[in-house]
């Protein structure tokens, strides 16, 4: 692919481009669905593709393309050449990372086990039954196998090579309509997959849940499963790209080096974390991946950067290209030093929400969200859990974050339909979260 | 690329399936934006690939491939039926599809402005335009992100039972972000879309800088002159796009047949509605809910679905009555009936499954003073922001971004976030009056894993809710 990545970089050059990064993947992914306890459709994809970036004297764009061809590439080139010479320069355009770069190898971020593996319906079944062992009556969900090749090339001279696979699972399990939990498991290499342990937490949860009452409203202290936590932490990774804050879509505008969440608060970003599903040896301009410190003690430190926006704010890319727009790989919540019973301990009267969906902001800039629990919701009273149902987390992103109390010292790694940026988080006790609910 | 098709479906029976659907889509088109005042660049959209589904002994299989030589066809429709085998072994019951009446057809939405023949600079000038109108207003807005987009979506669907159909539709829009700062307060207008199937022409005709304008100027009116709205037990008048977003997410979604079979319970969820629910009471009399792929020129249109049915106008409440749900084959043979042709997939790389199109609140026979006139103390909630639902579609909430108070039959000052939390079942019993005119909004509708967004408008006539219960922030 190299050799299609080089006869395309000459091709740009001979045409005028300046900048030009090639990104080239081949891509096997496989899925098979399941619902009521059976497989609802299994499918396979195949692509390969090119993702072309190129620049002319501060005028970008980007195209992707498919049939690859050498009349087709050269069409392709030309045609944007032709569209680029009349429009208007990105005037805050600064250029495309430097090379050469060192590459490191991820531990555990590549298995040919997962790349021979025939048919991964076993897997499925076992996830089932796990669920059904504890008490679920109907279990839905997804597994997916993938491998990933992507070959990168630039105009300043840099060219990297990254192979990648993974295997994970979500499952949901259900008693009744009311009764439902929800488990997952993403790895990338084979030896580290737990099926059974999606279908069994799934499956527990759902049992728990049994018999749920209308929830209260109010302010309480809520125990958020790392499920839950993970979908607003995969919101927040968004916010914190630069680009994001720009669009105004941030409530992070402006809070460089301010509090934003309480002291025992450090979040990450890890483009280079073993095993993580979104890991990867090096971002879209050929910056080797690394650890970014987001928030450290509660201060906000840094948004994620590409070359380009760097050198904008006059500081370092944090090598999270996006050449448009820089983006998370792995987000990591720094886990405390609480046991879950310990956590759960802190909580004479609130709430344990298992997972959540539906986030949605009333203004970006401020913060101010709600999100639907679903799944298992339960009343914690004196150590005892009591299903309720209905309920709503009204409140504020940066609110949240002030308000996190503790945190569990296990993590779990999460990444599923609802939460697309991995994020690994432990459990989380937040104080005083706004609680609503439909009163008619 | 016809006889890629063709040769796909005719692959795939040769090899074993019992049934088997090829279709090639080809995405081609343009994208811009700019942020704050400055161009972001051009994205140039060239997409195309084909997808294979197929039924072997009542397990479904689906493969896609890009790369469009026989060869990896051919590879393709051997892994789908290969799929398919292997997922029949863990089937409590087969697949199977309603009996269809299928068409060999051809069809085209017509630009008058075709949007291919204009100049990436000439489209950001309808960027422009919006930055400059926003500008000309007075109003402080720090933060404005402006994006165009056009693409046409050539497809080809063969099945082995007879369908062919081949269709062209332009698909364009525009979306603005505009952040107003005024009296150290923020109000934000995010996400709002313009976009209609068709060509250039739309997007002039329907001028968004006027609604960009409109939107600044009423979230600075906001600032400056909102007060709380009333609490507790009060009359409600919901704007056609307020009523389009609760039919979307409270109709639509929970008769999508899928769901109420539990098929997208991992992800999207189930359904309080239950097969058996058809022909019962959800809401009052005055409350029809059509959803409709046929309306010309809309961000939702299709006149065959990704099955090769034929698309017509779907009842979902009549006169208050539950009476059609959506469906596709698999799920219209379950409940013994034909297709209402809801299958749709957003690319070529994903299968089809049970979709709305355009979801509307049916005009009644209100004007819109009439719907206000009585109204001794209320709110008029002319457009929203942040909403939710729970999966099961029961439990929602739309929080008003522009919105009035109503007081003796007038409209007054505006209101901060009025906050409708209501279960559907009370929302559409609580309707006693519906406008006369119908106006449709775009929005991309979720669902499917992997994610499929789908081109929707939402929409309807102005509706009255009678003592709902309003909550502040």
């Amino acid at each position: 692919m190299f050799e299609l990545n080089e006869f395309i970089l000459k091709k740009a050059k001979e045409l005028g481009f300046g900048d030009v990064v090639i990104l080239t993947y081949e891509t096997n992914r496989r899925q098979v669905r399941f619902a009521n306890n059976e497989i609802t459709v299994a499918k396979h994809w195949h692509e390969r593709k090119v993702e072309l970036f190129v620049e002319l004297e501060k005028r970008i764009a980007g195209t992707t393309i498919t049939e690859l061809s050498e009349e087709n590439i050269e069409r392709t080139l030309k045609m944007l050449l032709g569209n680029m010479k009349g429009m208007s320069p990105k005037e805050d355009y600064y250029g495309i990372a430097e090379g050469p770069f060192e590459y490191k190898d991820i531990p555990e971020t590549f298995d040919k086990a997962i790349v021979e593996l025939d048919e991964p319906n076993e897997y499925v079944e076992r996830a089932i039954n796990a669920a059904l062992e504890q008490g679920a009556k109907r279990v839905a969900g997804v597994l997916y196998t993938d491998h990933d090749k992507v070959y990168l090339t630039t105009s300043n001279g840099i060219e990297a090579f990254d192979e990648g696979t993974g295997i994970e699972i979500s499952v949901r399990a259900f008693i009744g309509d009311l009764e439902s939990g929800h488990g997952t498991n993403s790895v990338r290499v084979l030896k580290k997959f737990d099926p059974e342990s999606a279908g069994r937490k799934a499956g527990e949860i759902a049992s728990l849940a049994k018999n749920p009452e209308q929830g209260p409203e109010g302010r309480f202290d809520v125990v958020f499963d790392p499920l839950a936590f993970a979908n607003l932490l995969g919101y927040m990774s968004f916010m914190t790209s630069a680009y994001a804050v720009e669009a105004g879509f941030s409530p992070f505008v402006n809070k460089l080096g301010q509090k934003v969440a309480n002291e025992v608060v450090i979040i990450k970003d890890v483009g280079n974390l073993p095993n993580g599903y979104g890991s990867r040896k090096f971002d879209d301009e050929g910056v080797p991946t690394r650890k970014t410190t987001i928030i450290e003690n509660g201060t906000f430190k840094t948004f994620l950067l590409n070359t380009s926006l760097a050198r904008k704010y006059k500081t370092e890319t944090t090598a999270n290209a996006g050449l448009i727009m820089p983006r998370a790989w792995n987000i990591v919540l720094e886990p405390g030093e609480y046991s879950r019973e310990e956590l759960f301990g802190e909580v004479k009267r609130g709430i344990y929400i298992t997972n959540v969906w539906y986030t949605r902001f009333q203004n970006y800039v401020t913060g101010d969200f709600s999100t639907i629990p679903r799944d298992g919701i339960f009343l914690i009273e004196d150590g005892n859990l009591k299903p309720i149902r209905n309920i709503r987390v009204s409140d504020n992103l940066l609110g949240i974050l002030s308000r996190i109390e503790a945190m569990g010292r296990e993590s779990f790694h999460i990444h599923w339909w609802e939460v697309r940026t991995p994020v690994t988080t432990p459990y989380v006790l937040v104080k005083d979260v706004g609680i609503t609910r439909a009163t008619k | 690329m016809h006889e890629l098709v063709e040769f796909a479906v005719e692959k795939a029976l040769e090899l074993g399936a019992d049934y088997a659907e090829a279709r090639f889509e080809e995405k081609n088109g343009t994208s811009l934006a700019m942020k704050n005042g400055s161009p972001e660049g051009l994205e140039v959209l060239a997409d195309r690939g084909i997808g294979v589904r197929v039924l072997v002994g009542g397990g479904m299989g689906f493969a896609s491939t890009n790369v469009l030589t026989k060869e990896s066809v051919a590879e393709g429709v051997k892994r789908a039926v290969k799929l398919a085998k292997a997922a029949s072994r863990v089937r409590n019951e087969p697949i199977r599809f309603s009996e269809e009446n299928f068409h060999e057809v051809y069809y085209e939405v017509k630009m008058r402005k075709d949007f291919r023949d204009v100049s990436p600079e000439e489209k950001l000038e309808l960027l422009r335009k919006i930055e400059e109108e926003v500008k000309a207003t007075g109003v402080n807005v720090p933060m404005r992100y402006l994006s165009y987009s056009d693409q046409v979506w050539h497809k080809i669907i063969a099945n082995s039972d007879g369908a062919f159909i081949e269709s062209i539709i332009p698909r364009v829009s525009i979306m603005y972000n505009l952040v107003v700062f005024e009296n150290s307060q923020m109000e934000q207008a995010p996400f709002v879309q313009r976009a209609f199937s068709g060509g250039l022409e739309l997007i002039e005709k329907d001028e968004p800088w006027e609604w960009a304008v409109k939107d600044v100027q009423a979230l600075k009116k906001l600032i400056y002159e909102g007060k709380k709205p009333p609490e507790g037990k009060v009359d409600l008048v919901i704007s056609p796009e307020v009523a389009g977003i609760a039919v979307h997410e409270s109709v639509g979604h929970p008769y999508e047949a899928d769901r109420i079979f539990g098929r997208e319970a991992a992800q999207a969820g189930e359904s309080f509605v239950k097969p058996d629910m058809l022909g019962e009471r959800i809401g009052s009399e005055v409350v029809t809910v059509i959803d409709d792929p046929t309306i010309p020129n809309s961000w939702g249109f299709y006149l065959y679905d990704d099955e090769g049915v034929k698309a017509r106008p779907r009842y979902l409440i009549r006169d208050g009555i539950i009476t059609e749900f959506l469906t596709n084959r698999e799920y219209a043979y379950k409940l013994g009936q034909h297709s209402n042709a809801a299958a749709r997939a957003i690319n070529y790389n994903r299968e089809p499954i049970v979709r709305m199109a355009n979801t509307y609140l049916a005009p009644g026979d209100h004007s819109f003073e009439e719907l206000i006139e009585d109204v001794k103390l209320g709110v008029y909630m002319v457009s929203f922001n942040e909403w939710n639902i729970d999966d099961r579609r029961y439990q929602q909430r739309y929080i008003g971004r522009e919105a009035y108070l109503i007081e003796n039959g007038e409209i007054k000052h505006p209101v901060r976030r009025p906050i409708l939390e209501i279960t559907t079942r009370a929302l559409w019993s609580s309707v006693d009056a519906v406008g006369k005119e119908v106006a449709f909004y775009p929005g991309t509708c979720g669902k499917g894993e992997p994610g499929q967004g789908v081109p929707v408008w939402m929409g309807g006539a102005h509706a009255r809710l009678r003592d709902i219960p309003l909550r502040r922030p």
